[in-house]
């Protein structure tokens, strides 16, 4: 009880001074938030242009691949909401550059400590918005009924999604322990640039092409098979929850090269340190 | 190396305890040559290096202790390994009376650590937010934060900089500020690399001064690296030096002057044209009348100097003091320099 008591502060002292930190100046907070909304809108427009254009893609509606797209922003949004501050998604950097010996100084358990710092609500919260404001629309205009529990399906899946996302992350990252200079940017390689690529719809692609990208390069888990899946028809008959045995089996093998990594870390230590970059 | 002075320990409670610690790292070696570049691709060469090599002290606590050696000596490795960033390859360390790396977060919450090189401040933000951040993180009380907060704004004269961005502070009262930040929780002891590195001497002064100050009144264990001998030798009370990854030394300051030879410094002012000579003297200087001798008395009694000078003709005044501590050390690292080819 204590310790989630702690960990709330925790939360409420980073939204305070994410909010600080946003609001510092007004003009900066304007084109910040202005330059995110025109950021998520770009980013979705493509897509969204071509399954309107040809009416659907490769099975989905027009609406199912919007549906999708806002999937993938929200999937964004939580990431940036709760990980992006301090680097801690992108775990790599941290490593790369020396830093987590900053966390080794503090009196609180490392993943307490990781599970909080980059919780940035105010600066990193507008692709979740604008992500949520899409998928309403396009839930609205897919016109079919879904039943009280489907919001609850449809926050699990988010969830799930996450934690793939972040498991990849951390997977990826447990390199830079052993080379720090080479692999210090393999997190935002992995999440952005298998990122961009889940905004695309896999249905009508051939098996050789599906059947990796939901298995060894996981993308199509992150947005097309639970939108899919929420719609009642996962692809190739897999259960609905198929994301989650992946995130659960992913978060074991990340855990386990992450901590061989860090004890590798901690007995040969780096000899390497950048000041800027964990600290805002 | 040299000898070491025995310290009873029987009476204080021992905050460091270091014991037969090697800590081994490995480091790339490589030819320039366009041959040396091949022959790295198939078998690349590495070079193992001790940067600390069975290793053994005790501090007490309430000790200030000076931990000094040239560079690469193994300072901040000792550093990171009684902080817990780093895990020795032999032997094993405990600090107030655990192991900071099986019990890390019960040793943070009684260890304040400042590398001068690093801040722990946050950088976007006024220095009162990160001392802010420091009292959630930390779970410091209430009352306990207040009453440091309002010793180290008093001590450490921040009043002003509260407010103010940590990036917008120049370097001394960027120190300054990581240096109260650090003690908001009641440390018992503390570790400072380097923490007066690039410091003026205003800035300095303040630092000593206030360490000085919570070692003596609140009786805070203090372990301080830094390239400033002078500076440790108004600090502490006791040095412990290594070199080559060895305790090289470890007693007083004093104790070090007498192992190099006690050198003292004889400063002669005498009336126009007339010169001297003093017997095991070593003339450092000599400027406008003026000249700056160095003796080791051990050798030559001092006795049988002042005597010397009072013969002489034409002494008008006579400074004697102990040799910089830096020269002290210089020549030291310089024998050890030569002990190690």
């Amino acid at each position: 009880m204590v310790k989630i008591k702690r960990v709330l502060r925790l939360y409420a002292l980073y939204a305070k001074m994410d909010l600080a930190w946003l609001l510092r100046d007004t003009t900066f907070a304007v084109l910040a938030v202005l330059a995110d909304v025109i950021t998520n809108l770009s980013s979705v427009t493509g897509v969204f242009l071509l399954a309107w254009r040809f009416d659907g893609i490769g099975g989905m509606s027009r609406f199912e691949v919007l549906f999708m797209l806002a999937y993938a922003t929200i999937i964004t949004g939580i990431f940036q909401t709760f990980c992006a501050g301090g680097n801690v998604g992108h775990i790599s950097r941290r490593v790369g550059r020396g830093q987590l010996e900053h966390m080794f100084i503090q009196p609180m358990l490392l993943p307490a400590q990781l599970a909080t710092e980059g919780f940035i609500p105010f600066s990193g919260s507008s692709n979740l918005i604008s992500g949520t404001v899409i998928m309403i629309i396009a839930t609205v205009n897919l016109g079919i009924s879904l039943p009280w529990w489907w919001i609850f399906s449809l926050i699990g899946n988010l969830i799930v999604t996450v934690a793939i996302v972040l498991g990849k992350s951390y997977l990826a990252s447990s390199l830079t322990f052993y080379a720090p200079v080479q692999a210090e940017e393999i997190s935002s390689y992995v999440i952005d640039s298998f990122g961009h690529i889940s905004t695309f719809p896999l249905s009508g692609m051939p098996l050789y092409l599906q059947i990796p990208l939901i298995t060894f390069i996981p993308t199509g888990l992150l947005a097309w098979f639970p939108t899919l899946a929420l719609f009642g028809r996962a692809p190739f008959n897999l259960p609905a929850w198929y994301p989650l045995l992946f995130a659960v089996v992913l978060w074991m093998i990340a855990t386990y090269f992450f901590r061989k990594g860090l004890n590798f870390y901690v007995k040969k230590g780096i000899n390497r340190y950048h000041a800027m970059g964990h600290r805002r | 190396m040299l000898k070491k002075e025995s310290t009873d320990t029987t009476q204080w409670d021992t905050a460091v305890s270091v014991n037969g610690v090697t800590k081994v790292f490995t480091q790339w070696q490589r030819e320039n040559a366009g041959r040396g570049i091949i022959k790295n691709l198939l078998n690349p060469q590495k070079k193992i290096i001790s940067a600390l090599d069975d290793v053994s002290f005790k501090i007490n606590r309430g000790e200030f202790v000076a931990y000094a050696g040239p560079n690469g000596a193994g300072k901040s490795t000792t550093m990171k390994l009684l902080a817990g960033m780093l895990q020795p390859t032999e032997g094993s360390v405990s600090v107030l009376g655990m192991s900071p790396n099986k019990d890390r977060i019960s040793v943070m919450r009684e260890l304040g650590v400042l590398f001068g090189n690093r801040t722990e401040l946050w950088w976007d933000h006024p220095i009162s937010q990160s001392f802010e951040w420091k009292k959630v993180v930390w779970d410091i009380p209430d009352d306990v934060y207040k009453r440091n907060l309002e010793m180290v704004i008093e001590l450490l004269d921040i009043g002003e900089l509260l407010k103010t961005f940590a990036r917008e502070l120049s370097l001394g009262q960027r120190m300054r500020a990581d240096l109260a930040m650090m003690l908001l929780h009641s440390p018992t002891l503390i570790l400072l690399d380097e923490p007066t590195l690039g410091l003026d001497v205003v800035a300095k002064r303040q630092m000593i001064e206030f360490l000085k100050k919570i070692n003596h009144e609140n009786g805070v264990t203090i372990v301080v690296t830094s390239h400033d001998m002078d500076d440790l030798e108004e600090m502490a009370q006791r040095i412990l030096m290594i070199s080559g990854g060895k305790v090289a030394y470890d007693g007083s300051f004093d104790g070090l002057r007498e192992i190099t030879g006690n050198l003292t410094r004889f400063i002669v002012t005498m009336d126009g044209g007339l010169k001297l000579s003093l017997d095991g003297g070593k003339l450092i200087n000599a400027n406008k009348g003026v000249y700056e001798f160095e003796v080791d008395v051990a050798l030559t009694p001092i006795k049988h100097l002042l005597r010397q000078l009072s013969d002489a003709n034409g002494v008008k005044d006579v400074e004697i003091k102990k040799s910089p501590i830096e020269q002290v050390i210089a020549g030291l690292y310089a024998s050890w320099k030569k002990e190690m080819v």
